[in-house]
């Protein structure tokens, strides 16, 4: 089981008058088999949170702490752009993320390079595939390394309404079936309402202002009375926080 | 794509084009007639050249072109076998591409080092204005400041190559360096990826392009320079026997030897660097395709 802990972190770019506070004093935990989405408005430094967590960046003060059964976490993580190496082929770019070059390893990037629906793609170049073939790429690359916390950042919203659905879909499956911890960084309450036990809300300044849980039995469906209910508490949440405006 | 939707419906036997196979045809043509005006162009320069020898215009007093001065391409056709015969011109290739490898060799390692060094302030600030004059100054000054330094020293045409080439290899180097991907990397860091093959698998591959430039155009100057500082203070290579056919007055030699330069020069820009890019960088053709 994984866990994330996160103590007094702050985090802060440029110096002087160029000087961002992208999050502040935010204290969280999340453990066991969770699907957390994080919601709010542009800027309020969701991605920051993510990129912290996965190491890219490193806080300015505080820590975060990701470990599965007492070790270091693997992360696996789908950008909001694809981030594809485009000298190297598709297959090749799920690859590069791999530990070995085994068959077993090869197998299993072909089987997640079918779950986004591009199994006859692998020998394609990066460029030659359209925007949201790109982005599933980069879902599939996440998926392949079998990660013990899955991070996406808004992985679905340049893709076309049936395949994001399809794709849902296949997420929650992959979740359910494995799990693992998911968390999930959405625009979409709705989205957000049908995937998530748990849903953190972020302000202007990086703030964690809200954390809902949400205990409705899956699979949701959008039209559901139960989860209308929850996305309006949500939305109204959203008010309250005078978040809608952004 | 209508017409062939018609044509398939009412002759079903007719064996089916693929999409892929009329492009390819479609591209096909276009590079044969492309290549057509290309071959077109040199023939109608030598066909003036020979005309304008023939001894058919006593009415103008004489040809325009006079054949002691400027022979015609057919005599110069064979003067390129008969010295080709003697064995002085893969003797003369050799020397001159020798000194090409050494000089242009050291100069890319030297340009891509102050290029990478001159990602610090500092380093920058230090040679910023030496690349600024090696890029602008015409080769020419330096071959002939270096034939005064070294005379007939292989050393002379070393530096001068360097001194011409170096700067176009540190710009490119610096202006890759600076365009690092660092989504890239920062995806490769969040996967665990080690800095090893962070650096194989994007780095380098990233700056290839950037490398490949600076080495297809300090290649072109530094040619063009070999040959010119062979041509001031040298006792071998291509641009010697220029010379010497120069000062001997042997046109038709002179010419020939031009030939061979211009001829090796468009083979290896052509065919050689031409072949590397496409072997090397298809990912970047798919990128442009899109
Ligand atoms: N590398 C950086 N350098 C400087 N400022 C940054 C950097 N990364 C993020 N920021 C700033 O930090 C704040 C939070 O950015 P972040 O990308 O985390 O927002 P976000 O919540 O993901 O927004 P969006 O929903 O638009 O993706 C923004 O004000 C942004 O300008
Ligand atoms: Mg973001």
């Amino acid at each position: 089981m994984a866990e994330i802990r996160i103590k007094n972190l702050h985090k802060e770019f440029g110096v002087g008058s160029d000087k961002v506070v992208a999050l502040e004093d935010v204290n969280l935990d999340i453990t066991g088999h969770s699907f957390v989405s994080i919601v709010g408005p542009s800027g309020c430094g969701k991605s920051t949170l993510l990129n912290i967590l996965t190491g890219i960046e490193t806080p300015t003060n505080g820590t975060v702490e990701i470990t599965s059964d007492g070790h270091v976490a693997a992360p696996g993580y789908v950008f909001q752009a694809a981030r594809l190496l485009p000298w190297r082929t598709v297959t090749d770019n799920l690859m590069f993320v791999q530990e070995d070059r085994s068959d077993d390893t090869k197998k299993r990037c072909q089987r997640y390079l079918e779950m986004v629906q591009l199994g006859d793609k692998g020998d394609k170049f990066p460029g030659e595939l359209s925007g949201g073939m790109q982005q599933r790429v980069g879902i599939a690359r996440a998926f392949s390394i079998e990660p013990d916390v899955l991070f996406m950042d808004e992985p679905f919203s340049h893709l076309d309404a049936i395949t994001a659905r399809a794709l849902r879909r296949e997420l929650h499956h992959m979740w359910d079936e494995t799990k693992k911890m998911v968390v999930f960084v959405t625009h979409d309450v709705g989205e957000a309402v049908e995937l998530s036990n748990r849903i953190l809300v972020f302000a202007k300044g990086g703030r964690l202002e809200d954390d809902i849980q949400i205990d409705l039995p899956f699979p949701r469906d959008p039209a559901d009375d139960e989860v209308a209910v929850a996305k309006a508490h949500v939305l109204r949440k959203f008010e309250e926080l005078d978040l809608l405006a952004s | 794509m209508t017409t062939t939707d018609t044509t398939t419906v009412e002759t079903p036997s007719a064996p089916r084009v693929t999409e892929e196979e009329l492009a390819r045809r479609a591209r096909r043509s276009e590079l044969t007639s492309r290549w057509f005006w290309r071959i077109l162009s040199y023939i109608a320069v030598l066909a003036i050249w020979e005309f304008a020898l023939l001894d058919i215009f006593s009415f103008l007093r004489g040809s325009p072109l006079d054949p002691k001065l400027l022979p015609g391409p057919s005599e110069v056709v064979s003067t390129f076998f008969e010295i080709w015969g003697e064995g002085t011109m893969p003797a003369a290739f050799q020397a001159t591409l020798t000194r090409i490898a050494v000089g242009f060799g050291l100069s890319f390692l030297i340009g891509a080092m102050i290029g990478i060094l001159m990602q610090s302030k500092w380093f920058e600030g230090f040679f910023k204005d030496a690349v600024l004059i090696s890029l602008s100054a015409p080769g020419l000054i330096w071959v002939l400041i270096t034939a005064i330094i070294f005379g007939n020293r292989p050393l002379g045409p070393t530096i001068a190559i360097i001194l011409t080439t170096f700067a176009l290899v540190t710009v490119n180097v610096s202006e890759g360096i600076k365009a690092l991907p660092k989504d890239l990397l920062d995806m490769a860091k969040s996967f665990r990826v080690s800095v090893f093959k962070r650096n194989r698998q994007i780095v380098i591959p990233h700056l290839a392009p950037y490398l490949f430039t600076g080495l297809r155009f300090g290649f072109s100057i530094a040619w063009k320079v070999t040959v010119l500082t062979e041509v001031f203070s040298s006792s071998e290579g291509i641009g010697f026997e220029m010379r010497i056919s120069a000062v001997l007055f042997d046109m038709s030699e002179f010419l020939t030897w031009i030939l061979a330069f211009f001829f090796f020069a468009l083979f290896l820009e052509k065919v050689v660097l031409e072949a590397i890019e496409r072997r090397y960088f298809r990912w970047r053709q798919a990128v442009t395709a899109t």
